[in-house]
């Protein structure tokens, strides 16, 4: 592999990776979010 | 039965995703001139249609709750919930827009970024959703939500500025690849591929803008539950 190749290839890995950061990052904020949601509305429940 | 069809929708989900990953990277013929890099394509392109997509989920929440807040109020919340779920999902896509575009964009065109019109209309896009975003968490009284779906309605009208800028403006963005006369579109094999990813990406938008829906629509009914409350202790 070319000097070339190897940098295209490292920015492509860089941006696949930063998309999959993102959304996975996203979707765990979500979840947490619900979780403590659930949590308050036991608590009101009780 | 609910849960056991979320599951299946996400398993779905999961599988569209790998085998969109698995066309992009193994069955996507090399571009001529850009050769790996221009794979960035399949998970760039797909996100900034997602992102449109769901800034228009965000108009029409914004425009129901105008118009049924008045008269409608359960109404008015749960279209006030889409409108948030929309613009938040589409911040989302919209951040992955402008973060893989410039990676791309510094080895095609060997700078990271150009205040050419189609970047600098996203960027404006992204901005004016990210301060809706800061207006619905940091402003508080009963005009937030007003004020939040009036912001959502002027931010929807950059969408079709933003996808008509590389036909109205000369960019360094390059050319529309679909719709854009007759030197543009796909090799069938990238369509596959480009296609795939689309659809992939899509459902799992609608499954994160759902999931942040009902986020949204819990949290309102614990505000009216401690509102309910602090009336009830006086």
């Amino acid at each position: 592999m070319d000097q070339k190749a190897i940098l295209d290839h490292q920015f492509l890995v860089a941006a696949y990776a930063i998309t999959w950061a993102i959304q996975l990052g996203y979707l765990a904020w979500l979840g947490l979010r619900w979780r403590a949601q659930k949590r308050q509305s036991g608590g009101n429940a009780r | 039965m609910k849960k056991i069809a979320i599951g299946l929708y996400a398993a779905l989900t999961v599988a569209l995703l790998a085998w969109g990953f698995y066309q992009a990277i193994y069955v996507a013929p090399d571009e001529q001139t850009m050769h790996e890099v221009q794979r960035i394509f399949y998970y760039h392109v797909p996100s900034a249609m997602v992102a449109f997509l769901f800034f228009a989920v965000s108009l029409a929440g914004s425009i129901g709750y105008l118009a049924f807040r008045r008269n409608h109020d359960a109404w008015a919340q749960a279209a006030d919930a889409w409108a948030l779920a929309g613009a938040e999902v589409g911040v989302v896509f919209c951040s992955v827009v402008l973060i893989t575009g410039p990676i791309w964009g510094r080895r095609a065109w060997g700078i990271w970024w150009t205040w050419d019109a189609r970047l600098t209309t996203t960027l404006v896009l992204w901005l004016i959703y990210v301060s809706y975003l800061l207006l619905r968490r940091f402003a508080a009284g009963p005009q937030v939500q007003t004020l939040a779906a009036v912001l959502g309605i002027f931010g929807a009208l950059d969408v079709p500025i933003v996808y008509m800028s590389n036909r109205w403006w000369r960019t360094q963005h390059p050319a529309p690849v679909f719709g854009g006369g007759e030197d543009s579109g796909l090799a069938p094999a990238m369509a596959t591929a480009f296609w795939w990813n689309v659809l992939a990406w899509l459902a799992w938008g609608l499954l994160i803008l759902v999931l942040r829906y009902h986020v949204e629509r819990q949290q309102q009914k614990l505000a009216a539950q401690q509102a309910q409350s602090a009336l009830d202790a006086e």
